[in-house]
């Protein structure tokens, strides 16, 4: 079995056998969370595999006690702050451009989601066709308490959740365990991790790129794990009345309501939660997963940069940068949210957000062009 | 690909195919080069802004309508399918009509949770009613039944409440209304009276001993027939029935009854019936009811136009009864403007999924072995789908006009409102019915599944151009109407001001004997040709009457026969009135890729009005002109061809909200998708 490991201070390790290749992100230190230059890195494998008839699969795992727990965001505040926002621009311009490929990617991807799963980290593996969830798994989209929103196409993925579980995870940025990934969709497979080497040994061996295959593959080590009795999927019909209302005030109120009939400390949290994350992100990451249920992952994405472009730029809100502040840099955690209040921000003030930015030398997200011969359907369904 | 490189490909796949394969895998039939999938959106370029041309076409409350598309996209209740990897919602219209008249209910229940009727009748202002406008095009695109249900509910009896009664009425219902604690019906139309209300039989009178009205059904032609929500689930209806006081009749009223009581059980002294299964909206519930000496309290006489004193009197500040019936009807146009709006809608989304198909979907090679061609790059085929497009763009910026036109409303525009409504609303209905059957056979036999919507969507939609006023009545209503605008302005010797006829006072225009393509592509050109028509319909249609009336014919009766004369007048008037308002939006843009596409739709537009018959009838156009007319015709599909996928994308509609043969329908159709 020829074994190969990159040169790149091995911040993602390769492992190339017969059919699959077995990317390791390798930063544990940093809960691997993924510096520009392992976007990079990534999207040249990537889009070289996709070419690649020798490689029938890719397998994307994670270092350490987390399988990914985001983009480096303390690097970009670090280069936003030292001048230029465009360096910020153009980092997310390439995760932005990873996670479409990995949405339309002609082989099948399997990411071992045993850890931290989080941020960029869910982008890089959520789009891919299989997510194996663990008993270790720990998935969060914790952006509105950053002073950002769930961006790297989750207003694409989170958007199709059943029911409206996906507004109510990327706006209070609730952690999910596996059981939980596995029952809404944003897992398709549970594996105990202690038969995940198993599964790695099986898969490494399999000569086939059809999707039906690897499943059957996959399946042979699948547990069905049972939620807990606390879990907030069991609360679905709360989440559902309250997180389809039409604005985060309404869905507030909505949830205030629901307090005053049965007193539930989780509906009190899911408030508190909700008052303490910045509100201009609140209305933008709530515009952002509605349209994006509406569009294609390639519109999300374009959307979403263009958003990411706003949000870096500082001109209409810098709760990114107090957001990063205060939770990562002088981890006060508390953030001075500005404007303070979701009724201090007009429609007009979130509308900037989706509109294009006035930079003469600034252009929408330009995403590579994909080969309409070997797109599966799986891909395409998701143009 | 190149074509050898890809046939050679088709016949390796052949090959292996045949060749027996590992016994231990089913044999994968997944698809070969010749029938593959090509999404339209990875060949086919965007060259405007689309989400700006949508805000353009959909006109207001983007937002709004997108977090509806969401709420219906998210609920089990609106029967989400996988077809080819998408979910797709519609309802599910083979269940019975009893099954599909509780889904309606039930998924109404849903959106009232939501929120969606918030506001829709204790809210004024125009903010609330544009509001209620985009709510209603989206939800009618989802299914007729539902808007048709809410439309009921909300718009007539809510609207009658709003318009007809007074301030006690509107504390009374209007909030039991919004929130549904009451459910409602609006019952006007009767067995042997439609369009002619002032002919229903419906006799109330009033008995002063009691205070009290009493509803009589006097024989069958008399009962009221078609009323919406009255089968199953409503619990009141306003009544339309002619008020005898004292022996006088006073004309038509409307009277508010409680028809079931909060269990559902019908009243004593009502007597309801089933309309039955129907070629559409079997979601529902038509019924028909008689009344039995029905008694109702005499302040549910809707009493804005005129009342009835406790001991029996009869008042009202408007003493014609020509003039009352005029006054009291006047706010019923908002039913019509949701008509014709919803009708464009239906439109878009037949040619959305149309035009997605024939951008997929190959027939017939031109050479053996070349690949076969993409139906749109038929010239045949854009000649059939694209003008329609052209049509619709000028229908959505024609709704948008007449919409604000309502909003905007003042007693002074009622004339115009009424005018423009009835024009807008037959010539949208009947377009939508056309521009579906199209679409239909344009998507051949994959249009006739119920699950690819287009087929079904005519079934639907068929009533549009009956209820609410039959479209042949409405037209010969503009066209009765320009005629008095002629007459009041020869009477007066004043010029004409209003309704778009400010060309009469103009010189007549002249149509070049030569017609060249950059002529025909000019908007002055073009609205001289459309006003020519009108203008000169209009002198013939008087001279027409007058001939009649000369003979000793009545004006009635000259109407009667002037008919031919008054449908060419009718379309011109349309054609003119919405061409109008595609020139003013056009206007509102600067220059670029954007403007430029919406000048060649213009010029579709306005050469497929020259088409019309009344150009060469009455010689507006030369032989030769109308055969220029026609090679400019396919001209100019040939340059829209490039933005056939744009134009339609650019309609807003989800996704969801189309049909598997708008996407990848050989997936939608694989045998994996099968349930085995």
């Amino acid at each position: 079995m020829a074994s190969s490991v990159s040169s790149q201070q091995d911040q993602v390790l390769v492992e190339a056998n017969s059919f699959a290749r077995i990317l390791t992100l390798n930063r544990p230190k940093q809960l691997n969370a993924l510096s520009f230059q392992m976007i990079s890195q990534l999207l040249e494998l990537f889009l070289a595999y996709d070419e690649d008839p020798n490689v029938n699969l890719v397998i994307l795992k994670g270092k350490g006690r987390a399988f990914c727990a985001g983009g480096d965001v303390a690097a970009v505040v670090r280069d936003i702050r030292s001048g230029d926002w465009r360096a910020g621009a153009n980092f997310f311009s390439k995760e932005f451009t990873l996670n479409y490929l990995m949405a339309t990617y002609s082989k099948p991807q399997v990411s071992i989601l045993n850890g931290i799963v989080m941020g960029g980290g869910a982008g890089a593996s959520l789009h891919g066709r299989f997510r194996v969830a663990t008993e270790n798994s720990v998935f969060a989209m914790p952006e509105t308490a950053l002073g950002l929103f769930p961006d790297v196409g989750a207003s694409y993925f989170l958007s199709r959740l059943p029911g409206f579980f996906g507004e109510y995870v990327g706006l209070t940025g609730s952690r999910l365990d596996g059981a939980e990934m596995l029952a809404c969709g944003l897992a398709t497979h549970f594996v105990p991790s202690t038969k995940l080497p198993m599964l790695e040994t099986t898969l490494r061996n399999v000569d086939s790129s059809d999707p039906v295959i690897i499943s059957s593959i996959i399946d042979q080590y699948c547990e069905q794990p049972s939620l807990k009795e606390q879990s907030v999927y069991n609360r679905l019909y709360v989440i559902d009345r309250c997180f389809s209302q039409k604005t985060v005030e309404e869905i507030l109120s909505a949830l205030e309501r629901e307090v005053v009939h049965r007193m539930d400390g989780w509906i009190s949290a899911t408030i508190q939660t909700l008052k303490k994350a910045s509100p201009t992100s609140l209305k933008i990451s709530l515009r952002s997963i509605r349209e994006g249920r509406l569009q294609g992952v390639g519109q999300c994405l374009v959307r979403e940069y263009r958003m990411v472009c706003h949000v870096m730029r500082g001109e209409v809100s810098k709760d990114f940068f107090e957001g990063c502040r205060a939770i990562l840099l002088d981890k006060d955690k508390n953030p001075k949210w500005e404007p303070s209040k979701l009724e201090l921000i007009a429609d007009s003030t979130v509308h900037c957000y989706f509109s294009k930015v006035n930079d003469e030398e600034w252009e929408d997200l330009k995403l590579p062009t994909r080969s309409k011969f070997n797109l599966s359907p799986y891909a395409i369904a998701k143009l | 690909m190149d074509r050898a490189l890809q046939r050679t490909k088709i016949l390796t796949d052949h090959l292996f195919q045949s060749s027996p394969s590992s016994p231990a895998q089913t044999p994968s039939l997944s698809s070969n080069a010749c029938l593959n999938y090509s999404p339209p959106e990875l060949s086919e370029n965007y060259a405007f802004d689309i989400k700006h041309m949508r805000k353009l076409i959909d006109g207001h409350n983007v937002e709004e309508r997108d977090w509806l598309f969401g709420l219906m996209r998210q609920s089990k209740l609106f029967n989400p399918k996988v077809r080819g990897g998408k979910v797709f919602v519609s309802p599910d219209y083979n269940q019975s009509m009893e099954q599909q008249r509780e889904m309606t209910m039930k998924r109404i229940e849903y959106l009232l949770e939501r929120g969606v009727f918030r506001g829709w009748l204790t809210e004024i202002g125009e903010e609330v009613q544009m509001r209620k406008f985009a709510c209603f095009e989206v939800l009618s695109i989802y299914d007729h039944s539902i808007a048709t249900k809410l439309g009921v509910h909300f718009f007539l009896w809510g609207g009658a409440i709003q318009f007809f009664g007074t301030k006690h009425h509107h504390d009374k219902w209007l909030r039991d209304t919004e929130n549904f604690s009451i459910k409602c019906s609006f019952a006007m139309t009767e067995l042997g009276h439609g369009s002619n209300v002032r002919g229903v039989e419906t006799v109330t009178t009033y008995d002063s001993n009691t205070g009290e009205f009493v509803i009589n059904t006097p024989c069958e032609t008399a009962q009221k027939y078609w009323i919406g929500g009255a089968a199953n689930h409503a619990t009141h209806t306003i009544v339309f029935s002619q008020l005898n006081i004292n022996g006088t009749n006073q004309g038509v009223h409307a009277f508010i009854a409680q028809i079931r009581d909060a269990n559902g059980n019908i009243c004593p002294n009502i007597r309801i019936a089933d309309c039955g299964h129907k070629i559409g909206l079997n979601g529902v519930d038509n019924g028909r009811i008689w009344f039995d000496n029905f008694r109702v309290p005499r302040e549910n006489l809707l009493n804005s136009v005129a009342d009835v004193s406790p001991d029996g009197k009869y008042l009202s500040s408007i003493k014609d009864p020509d003039q009352r019936f005029a006054a009291f009807m006047a706010p019923l146009t908002v039913g019509r403007v949701n008509i014709a709006v919803s009708a464009v809608y239906q439109s878009k989304v037949g040619l959305a999924v149309a035009i997605r198909y024939a951008l997929t979907r190959r027939a017939f090679s031109l050479k053996p072995n070349e690949p076969e061609i993409l139906l749109l790059d038929y010239p045949s085929h854009q000649r059939r789908l694209l003008p329609l497009l052209a049509k619709i763009y000028a229908m959505s910026f024609a709704a948008n006009y007449l919409k604000m036109l309502y909003v905007k409303r003042t007693p002074q525009s009622n004339k115009t409102i009424h005018i423009v409504s009835s024009s807008f609303k037959a010539t949208f209905t009947w377009n939508n019915m056309q521009i579906l059957q199209e679409c239909r056979e344009a998507c051949g036999g994959q249009g006739l599944k119920t699950e690819n919507r287009v087929g079904h969507l005519k079934g639907e939609y068929d009533v549009q151009s009956t209820f609410e006023g039959d479209n042949n009545i409405l037209m010969q209503q503009v066209s009765k109407a320009l005629l008095a605008e002629y007459v009041a302005a020869q009477k007066r010797n004043k010029a004409f001001k209003g309704l778009g006829l400010e060309h009469m006072n103009k010189p007549c225009p002249i149509i070049p004997s030569q017609l060249t393509s950059t002529t025909l592509r000019c908007s002055q050109f073009q609205m001289d040709a459309l006003c020519l028509r009108e203008r000169d319909l209009l002198n013939l249609f008087v001279a027409d009457v007058s001939q009649y009336q000369a003979k000793g014919e009545s004006t009635e009766r000259a109407f009667i026969m002037s008919y031919q004369l008054a449908e060419d007048l009718g379309r011109a008037f349309s054609d003119r009135a919405i061409f109008q308002t595609f020139v003013e939006a056009e206007a509102t843009l600067a220059a670029g890729s954007l403007k430029d596409v919406l000048g060649m739709l213009r010029s579709l537009y306005a050469l497929i009005c020259l088409e019309d018959a009344a150009f060469l009838r009455y010689g507006y156009l030369s032989v030769g002109n109308a055969a220029t007319v026609r090679r400019e015709i396919t001209k100019i599909c040939s340059e829209l061809r490039p933005h056939a996928l744009a134009l339609v994308s650019s309609f807003g509609i989800p996704d969801t909200f189309l049909s598997p043969i708008a996407f990848n329908w050989i997936d939608a159709n694989s045998w994996s998708s099968v349930e085995h």
